[in-house]
């Protein structure tokens, strides 16, 4: 074992080690920009995969990018066109930007945003996928002009990133929401979820058709759902009802 | 629903059936499934060292079929850390103590990994865990365990730099079993209360052995 390789572990213990000292995002962000820059990593991001109805930037946990680069990848919406992004939801493992692939031909808006990452220093990257439990889906995607990425290096980051991003997720994980809807509403999605109509239902609970119809129709509403069959999906999803 | 049963040594002649069912289905998972050949066996039942009479399993039964399960080992003895993967510790450094079990074989059926089955599962382990006085669980687990472990709401401390098994990143850690895990990873799990059984003879309340 080179004493390089001890180095690399040292670090990223007494780097996860510090994690549990920080209690803000600056100082998480500040730590991974001391220990980040020793690999060569000058940039990075931490956030959750958008929905397709979701927008990137309601789900960055942290992030040091150059600020034109982050308006620019935020306003044109290019996390739906991001080569790293699309791979970042089909693995679990970590991967060098330069291994999402994609064809410039059929896709040069892939090519884009790679092209214009590079024109800020992002030339090469590591993305960390983190796919958790109930279909929780982030990354942490770190970039630089020349970062020192081996396989004696990768194994550090790894580990780093991870606890990285669960010290993020700790104190950043906003408070449980209350759940938006009544406990009539909750109950009239169930019976649907079950497959019951408004009228089968109503006869169940003892209240007209009419009633179950202006429960499902709030819910719609709190769930900006289209259609009661939405509305379901929604909150089995969210977890605001259970089976 | 899912009911997580503790098998030993002093249950076990009960479960004989359950046991071969959770033997094939290990041979399913990490041999077929996961690429994992040395463990191949002609007969399909995954069966290795440790299945002797020190281990104890958590199965998760679902109307008599296994769905899942896990088997825990006491680190005293020579177990799959000390004997197979202690390169994975930094410093040769293996944890071990009376209050310190490892884990090993963990998995939920194909199937069932969409809903709660490992919430529920993870949740019977640190029940049973805080029952027994346990400290802390040692495991070798790929790295794509540690963001669900902690979503799951386990300490875990690694116990190494993450290291290539089989081609995949695998990681040696330590999971800290505490009241507040255990009630982080019931709710998650849709819990309110224990879900842990503890059988002397379960013949007459599984029919699926009985039968």
């Amino acid at each position: 074992m080179s004493g390089r390789r001890l180095d690399h572990t040292a670090e990223a213990f007494a780097f996860i080690e510090e994690l549990d000292r920080l209690a803000s995002p600056q100082e998480i962000i500040d730590a991974m920009e001391r220990s980040f820059a020793r690999f060569g990593f000058e940039n990075f991001i931490m956030t959750g995969l958008p929905h397709p109805d979701q927008r990137i930037e309601s789900l960055v946990l942290l992030k040091k990018w150059p600020l034109g680069w982050y308006q620019r990848y935020t306003r044109s919406g290019y996390d739906r066109y991001d080569p790293v992004i699309r791979l970042c939801r089909q693995t679990v493992q970590p991967f060098e930007w330069s291994e999402a692939r994609y064809d410039p031909e059929a896709n040069p808006k892939a090519a884009l945003v790679m092209h214009e990452a590079a024109e800020f220093g992002m030339r090469q990257g590591y993305c960390l996928p983190v796919h958790g439990l109930n279909g929780f889906e982030a990354c942490l995607s770190m970039g630089g002009s020349s970062p020192d990425l081996t396989p004696r290096t990768k194994p550090a980051l790894h580990l780093m990133a991870m606890y990285a991003f669960e010290r993020a997720r700790l104190i950043l994980a906003p408070s449980p929401r209350p759940n938006p809807l009544t406990p009539r509403e909750r109950e009239a999605l169930r019976w649907a979820a079950l497959g019951k109509s408004a009228a089968d239902t109503g006869e169940i609970l003892g209240v007209t058709e009419r009633t179950i119809t202006a429960h499902i129709a709030s819910a719609c509403q709190k769930l900006s759902a289209a259609n009661k069959t939405q509305a379901v999906a929604k909150a089995l999803q969210h977890r605001l009802i259970e089976m | 629903m899912t009911s997580i049963h503790v098998i030993t040594r002093n249950n076990r002649a009960g479960y004989t059936e359950v046991l071969e069912e959770y033997f094939r289905l290990r041979h399913d998972v990490f041999v077929e499934e996961r690429g994992w050949r040395d463990l191949a066996r002609p007969d399909g039942r995954e069966v290795d060292a440790y299945d002797d009479d020190h281990a104890t399993y958590l199965i998760a039964l679902d109307g008599g079929r296994v769905i899942g399960g896990l088997r825990l080992y006491p680190t005293l003895r020579p177990h799959m850390i000390s004997q197979s993967f202690p390169h994975l510790v930094r410093d040769g450094r293996i944890l071990r103590g009376p209050t310190v079990l490892e884990c090993t074989r963990y998995f939920i059926v194909r199937e069932r990994r969409m809903g709660r089955a490992d919430c529920r599962l993870l949740a019977a382990f640190q029940e049973f865990c805080l029952e027994e006085g346990i400290t802390e669980v040692t495991a070798v687990v790929e790295m794509w365990w540690l963001p669900r472990w902690h979503q799951a709401g386990f300490k875990v401390r690694p116990l190494g730099l993450p290291t290539q098994v089989e081609d995949q990143p695998c990681i040696a850690a330590a999971i800290r079993i505490s009241e507040e895990s255990l009630h982080q990873v019931r709710r998650l799990a849709g819990l309110r209360g224990p879900c842990l059984l503890r059988e002397a003879s379960p013949l007459r309340k599984v029919p699926h052995v009985a039968a």
